[in-house]
């Protein structure tokens, strides 16, 4: 009799425990279904949407999340440099590339709860394509990093690791026709503070 | 020994159900999505700023640095609601979103005529009652139809410097949400 009920415990302990778990674990995971990659930036179309599949919506839910419609933009996120290696705040980085036809884009570093890295005393925590300098070819180039650099300076502070945030509003590249064909600036690094 | 395997195995097929319960459950029953936190904030047919203007952490998640935002919600089982806001910036974008926090349209500035914001949401039903006597109010407002009950609407407002932060800020704070 009592064999039994320990046998029911287990079964029970087992399951609650391990389908509570897996979901916890599921959700903390930052590896998302419906990904949509392109070199290190990384994009997820139908969160916050209806057509989200039931991950993403749990962890829209619990996370309080309201994101971007397609006629506002999308948003990259890259948490690795050319090299594969993980952004660092105490690293600079250069931001090159062509950059896809939208009405203006955006870029910041976050931290790890997604929060916004502060620029430093005097310098706003991000940039906007309208104050940027391109260019012959229209691409950019933008450093990224704690010191201050001529050119486009995308200023950082603190230590630790961060995602660099690319958002292109009102773009084309948002809608149905597939984000997939898009070329995004490459992240390279160009050197670390000791 | 092949008791405490049969065990395990049952144990394991429970997890799986278990599983599968709470990630469907989860959204129904989570006090941290958006509409909970926007009910904590303000009452129905209010609209609220949603971002760290003071340096306190977000309401909602859902802004870039460079963008104020201000939310209200509303309840299409009582009446359309007409949202306006006078005054001009340089980008705007307007988000509805179904009770459980999923976008379900959404359209910017180049959408109306001079950007003025001004707009109803809607079901079908209502809109067929609209179209027989049109409220003089209405004559400007762009018609969104959705099928929806319960709402939000978020609008972002873009402030490319801080020169343009007052405007924004006073174009979201003059945000009137009403049913009429």
């Amino acid at each position: 009799m009592l064999k039994t009920a320990f046998l029911i415990f287990v079964v029970l302990a087992v399951a609650i425990g391990g389908g509570g778990g897996s979901v916890w674990y599921a959700l903390k995971a930052n590896e998302g279904v419906g990904a949509v990659t392109i070199g290190q930036w990384t994009a997820y179309p139908y969160i916050g949407t209806p057509d989200a599949d039931p991950y993403s919506k749990a962890r829209s839910a619990s996370e309080g999340l309201l994101s971007l419609g397609r006629a506002e933009g999308i948003s990259f996120s890259a948490q690795r440099d050319s090299d594969g290696e993980a952004l660092r705040r105490e690293c600079t980085y250069m931001v090159e590339g062509p950059v896809p036809s939208a009405r203006f884009w955006t870029l910041y570093a976050a931290d790890q709860a997604g929060g916004v890295v502060r620029g430093g005393e005097r310098r706003a925590g991000a940039l906007h394509s309208h104050q940027l300098i391109r260019l012959a070819d229209n691409s950019v180039s933008i450093s990224a990093g704690k010191h201050a650099s001529p050119g486009n300076w995308l200023a950082i502070s603190g230590v630790g690791p961060m995602t660099l945030v690319l958002t292109f509003f009102d773009t084309p590249i948002a809608s149905s026709t597939g984000a997939a064909d898009v070329v995004l600036p490459s992240i390279i690094k160009a050197g670390c503070d000791a | 020994m092949l008791r405490l395997f049969y065990v395990l195995l049952v144990g394991l097929i429970g997890a799986g159900l278990v599983h599968i319960a709470v990630l469907l459950m989860l959204p129904q029953f989570s006090e941290r999505d958006a509409w909970s936190s926007l009910a904590e904030a303000a009452d129905v047919y209010k609209a609220v700023r949603i971002d760290a203007s003071d340096g306190s952490p977000p309401l909602v998640k859902a802004v870039d640095p460079l963008f104020h935002a201000a939310a209200c919600r509303f309840d299409l089982d009582e009446a359309p609601v007409h949202i306006r806001a006078p005054g001009n910036v340089p980008y705007w974008s307007v988000s509805i979103y179904n009770r459980a926090g999923e976008n379900v349209y959404s359209f910017n500035d180049r959408a109306t005529e001079k950007g003025a914001l001004d707009f109803v949401v809607l079901t079908s039903a209502q809109m067929i009652e609209v179209r027989k006597a049109m409220p003089e109010d209405y004559k400007r407002a762009i018609f969104v139809q959705v099928p929806l009950g319960d709402g939000i609407v978020l609008v972002r407002s873009f402030v490319p410097d801080p020169t343009w932060e007052e405007a924004t800020s006073n174009f979201l704070a003059r945000i009137a949400c009403s049913k009429d």
